[in-house]
């Protein structure tokens, strides 16, 4: 037994220790609160209902100290610890520290299990009669986000993954671990954190978004308890202000994502139709469907059971999203890279995914009869009805969303081997462009229309000055916009425009409705706030990608409408420029120089400068501004690597995107090729791959015969004219010193044509001229460049639906009529 | 109770409605389906549009050179039965492409090359959790220091 010096092993166990306390605990309080619902008398139901919520606020306390725990390990880089080891390093900033939590698959469910339990203990709070049905629900996911963690040997197989393994447990056979000093010297500095996760947005998005993620159970928790307890009308009122705050912290949470994706991946844009955002994005949907069917419920006593369906389907995709990603069966189609924890935790999570379908689907069923139905028809004026047809519309989006998104998942199933073909977007795109115009065209007229029914004079007595304002400014974006999207045809163009039509319709009509309708009254505005902002996210994402424009335009040769451009190649634009350092090269409407790069030593992270100008047609500089898109240098056996970040220009109207797609670092490269020396004389000619040089004049100096050369012994200076193939001449002046006996060259570079050029003494005391051709003397970059026009408007829609979802939460609270 | 068995309610002719739309997206979806195939079956189907499941050939030269022209990569992959192609990627070079440990690419065989549209990754450097390359390392480390 080897006696290791150095390791901090009472952290691990405490931490271990914590695990299982949240473990059992939250056993217990399921076990506890299942009692206290079941119970038929007060005085069985009193002990139990005491015992659920004391080992619950213990689990909960026990989940804080865990995060502390593990955040001290972290914290104080003890990288015996196989998380710090492979999640953090000495040099990561300490804003980054947290988003070593969130990298590995152990922190996220911890940090899942942190807001289960802040919103488990608000819940035991506010949660009155509900309180021991509801935290049922809430008890058992705690309970399986514990058994994630404990890292338990059930007859060999590895329950969970515990995030206190230590590196030589984990392992064994590696030969560092044989000495008993391997702490202090070898293991003394963590392999760091994905540099794409270094970014400001990586520090708050994964918290927002868990705290969207956990909060759908709490619905999903009371629609359950509902009809548990045979109460099949009562759970509505305490649900929604829950939804509401769901829906707002997921939507958001999704959104905080979409701006990192923005800023820091080099996809070029903020949605990709990738998994991770899909998987997310269908609860949301679900949950917005069904807070819609609550509130015609709410109204008319229809879609209860509908609403049932969508608030507990909501969290069942969570937890299916959970599984999708965090599993590995999406395997290849993700540039989200999750790891696959291997088979324990595919049916570990199926486990968990097939108890909570079994719960709603139990007490359904056992209630199916009493399910109180309106069986009066809605009216076609109503809002109700077309309410209902919007919360349709999102639920089967959400269903194509994700059957598209599991067809990995599906091919594992059955042994298929089917993949989305040529063009993943224009697969969502074509059928949620539609969605959207229908979806926007509802969330304007519908807020004009009553429950039960409106008649046709109020509807267009209301609704026609908010069509006319939207027709006009509908028609001036047609006209005048420039939205002329047409890579998939008339068809899909004229679909955007639709669209964008409706999104503009929703926006004013909102807010039209706010004003004249509501009359600016706060109460029950949350709805026509959200409704606006939503609108105008539809309006950000319609322009801003169907406007998004590559600035970085490659066609090599002379392109001619209609015509393969000179190489042949038939699908243009390309989208790659290579700048040379120091040439101004025409770009869209820019002229862009790289103008250097610096190195910031500490994390190797390299600023390249890049200078756009904008010159009009009298060559005066109209507008000049930098740009610095960044890259890390990853350093591996294979070499430097390049992970680069964009750099942007924001302006209200557009953002201009640049990244660096490849990089020729002149330190790394080893020059291959040689100078060659060839003896020159006054008048000689040099040819080299692509022309000749012209000796214009070689002149030789001394010291003692020529006293303008004080400071060195002899000189030999050139005066020399390239000429390319090209016919492009080039003036270049290289020279040859000697002091004190040792030479020194000035040699002279033709970036153009990878020419250096350089003079040289031979033996017998004449002169040589040294050519050298190399790739080596380019710095070069080559990077993409994109504009975003409109970006904002999405960003600023976010934020107002968010506030709207807020609003209606606060006063739906706050009414007397909707506490538990 | 009794009027409603009589008429359908337009609830439900809205519902049948929405899963005819859902059943008419998801068959227009089936023309753009494509497949995972090997070298030698993308072969068998030139001009198809597939995703090939790969390993870049390191013995063979990846070729990108932005100076000339950043839009084009070539280099040879090779796949888990043995069998080798050229691909042409007209696009930058992905960091840590040598690096990678299996791409899928998307695109369609010409000829005797496959025109590649999109490359994905699979780096060892995003699978943190990797066991064996954690271990390699240690290896390496420990044969350097002793």
């Amino acid at each position: 037994m080897i006696k290791f010096t150095g390791e901090h092993l009472l952290i691990g166990q405490i931490g271990n220790f914590i695990t299982l306390l949240i473990f059992c605990s939250s056993l217990v309080a399921a076990f506890s609160f299942y009692k206290a619902t079941v119970s038929k008398e007060i005085l069985e139901e009193k002990p139990w209902l005491k015992l659920g919520k004391i080992s619950f606020i213990i689990s909960a306390i026990s989940v804080v100290a865990l995060f502390l725990t593990l955040y001290l390990i972290i914290y104080n880089h003890y990288f015996e610890y196989k998380y710090a080891h492979q999640h953090s390093k000495r040099s990561l900033d300490m804003q980054y520290l947290l988003s070593c939590f969130w990298e590995g698959q152990e922190g996220s469910f911890m940090l899942w299990g942190f807001w289960n339990a802040v919103l488990g203990v608000f819940l035991i709070k506010t949660a009155k009669k509900w309180t021991s049905p509801v935290m049922v629900s809430m008890s058992l996911v705690q309970f399986f986000l514990a058994s994630f963690l404990v890292g338990i040997y059930l007859f060999d197989v590895r329950i969970g993954a515990n995030p206190f393994v230590l590196m030589r447990n984990e392992f064994p056979d590696a030969p560092v671990f044989q000495d008993p000093e391997y702490l202090t010297k070898y293991l003394t500095d963590g392999n760091g954190l994905n540099i794409l996760l270094q970014n400001y947005w990586m520090v708050i998005h994964p918290p927002v978004l868990f705290l969207g993620f956990s909060s759908t159970v709490v619905p999903y928790a009371f629609a359950v308890a509902g009809f548990w307890k045979k109460d099949l009308v009562g759970w509505v009122r305490p649900t929604m202000p829950w939804a509401l705050f769901s829906a707002g912290m997921l939507g958001l949470g999704i959104m905080m994502g979409a701006a990192w994706a923005y800023e820091s991946l080099t996809f070029g844009g903020y949605w990709a139709w990738d998994p991770v955002e899909n998987a997310s994005m269908v609860p949301w949907l679900l949950l917005v469907a069904g807070i819609h069917t609550l509130l015609i419920f709410q109204h008319t006593g229809h879609s209860l059971k509908a609403s049932f369906i969508f608030i507990s389907l909501a969290f069942i995709l969570e937890l299916y999203a959970t599984f999708l990603t965090r599993t590995g069966v999406l395997g290849d189609t993700s540039v989200h890279s999750f790891t696959g924890e291997g088979s324990t935790l595919y049916w570990h999570l199926i486990l968990m995914i097939f108890l909570f379908i079994a719960l709603p689907v139990v007490v359904y069923v056992i209630n199916r009869k009493q399910i109180p139905v309106n069986n009066k028809e809605e009216s076609m004026n109503s809002r109700e009805f077309w309410m209902f047809v919007g919360s349709l519309l999102l639920m089967i989006s959400g269903v194509y969303i994700i059957v598209l998104t599991s067809l990995p998942f599906f091919n594992k199933l059955f042994g298929t081997n089917w993949a989305i073909g040529k063009d993943v977007e224009y697969v969502y795109n074509r059928i949620m462009v539609m969605v959207a115009m229908i979806i926007g065209l509802l969330t304007a007229t519908v807020q004009y229309l009553k429950y039960k029914n409106t008649t046709r004079k109020y509807i267009w007595g209301k609704l026609a000055i908010p069509v006319i304002i939207a027709f006009v400014i509908s028609l001036l974006i047609t006209l005048f916009g420039d939205v002329s999207f047409d890579k998939y045809g008339m068809g899909f163009l004229v679909a955007i425009h639709m669209a964008i039509w409706t999104a503009v319709y929703a926006v004013v009509a909102n807010a039209m409705y706010f004003i004249t309708v509501l009359k600016g009254k706060m109460k029950a505005a949350g709805s026509s706030i959200a409704h606006f902002g939503f609108g105008l996210m539809l309006v950000g994402i319609l322009i801003s990608s169907s406007k998004k424009e590559l600035v970085s335009e490659n066609r090599t040769g002379l392109a001619i409408p209609g015509l393969k451009d000179a190489k042949g190649r038939d699908e243009n634009p390309l989208e790659n420029m290579t700048l040379i350092h120091n040439i101004p090269t025409p770009m869209g409407d820019y002229v862009v120089t790289y103008l250097g790069d610096s190195t910031e030593p500490k994390n190797n992270k390299v600023y390249f400068k890049i200078d756009f100008s904008k010159i009009d047609t009298v060559k005066n500089t109209t507008e000049h501004f930098m740009i610095t898109p960044n890259a890390f240098m990853v350093k591996s056996e294979e070499g430097t690597q390049l992970s680069s970040n964009p750099g942007s220009k924001h302006y209200l109207s557009n953002d201009i995107f640049v990244y660096i797609t490849s990089w020729l670092n002149t330190d790394n490269v080893k020059d291959t090729a040689s100078f060659r020396n060839v003896p020159i004389k006054n008048g000689d000619t040099v040819y080299y791959s692509n022309g000749f040089v012209l000796v214009n004049k070689v002149l030789n100096a001394n010291k003692n015969d020529n006293k303008d050369l004080p400071l060195v012994d002899s000189a030999w200076l050139s005066e020399l004219t390239v000429m390319s193939k090209e016919g492009q001449a080039t003036q270049v002046t290289p020279a040859f010193f000697v002091k004190d006996g040792q030479p020194t060259f000035k040699t002279d570079t033709v970036m153009q044509q990878n020419l250096i050029l350089g003079l040289q003494r031979a033996e017998n005391g004449t002169v040589q001229l040294a050519i050298k051709e190399s790739s080596s003397v380019m710095r070069y970059i080559t990077l993409k460049a994109y504009k975003f026009p409109w970006i904002n408007l999405l960003w600023l829609g976010t934020v107002i639906m968010v506030i709207g979802f807020m609003i209606s939460m606060y006063f739906r609270i706050k009414s007397k009529l909707y506490v538990a | 109770m009794r009027y409603n068995k009589k008429k359908m309610k337009k609830v439900h002719i809205l519902g049948l409605l929405f899963i005819a739309v859902v059943i008419a997206a998801l068959i227009s979806l089936m023309g753009d389906l494509s497949t995972y195939d090997s070298i030698e079956s993308a072969r068998k189907k030139e001009g198809k549009f597939v995703h090939l499941i790969a390993k870049i050939d390191l013995s063979e030269p990846v070729v990108y050179d932005p100076l000339k022209d950043p839009n084009l990569l070539t280099f040879t992959a090779v796949d888990s039965l043995g069998f080798t192609t050229k691909v042409i990627y007209k696009n930058a070079k992905p960091t840590d492409f040598e690096k990678s440990q299996r791409i899928v690419m998307k695109g369609s065989m010409v000829g005797e090359t496959f025109e590649c549209k999109e490359i994905v990754l699979k780096c060892p450097s995003k699978y943190k959790d990797e066991q064996g390359m954690q271990e390699k390392k240690l290896r390496t480390v420990s044969q350097l220091r002793k």
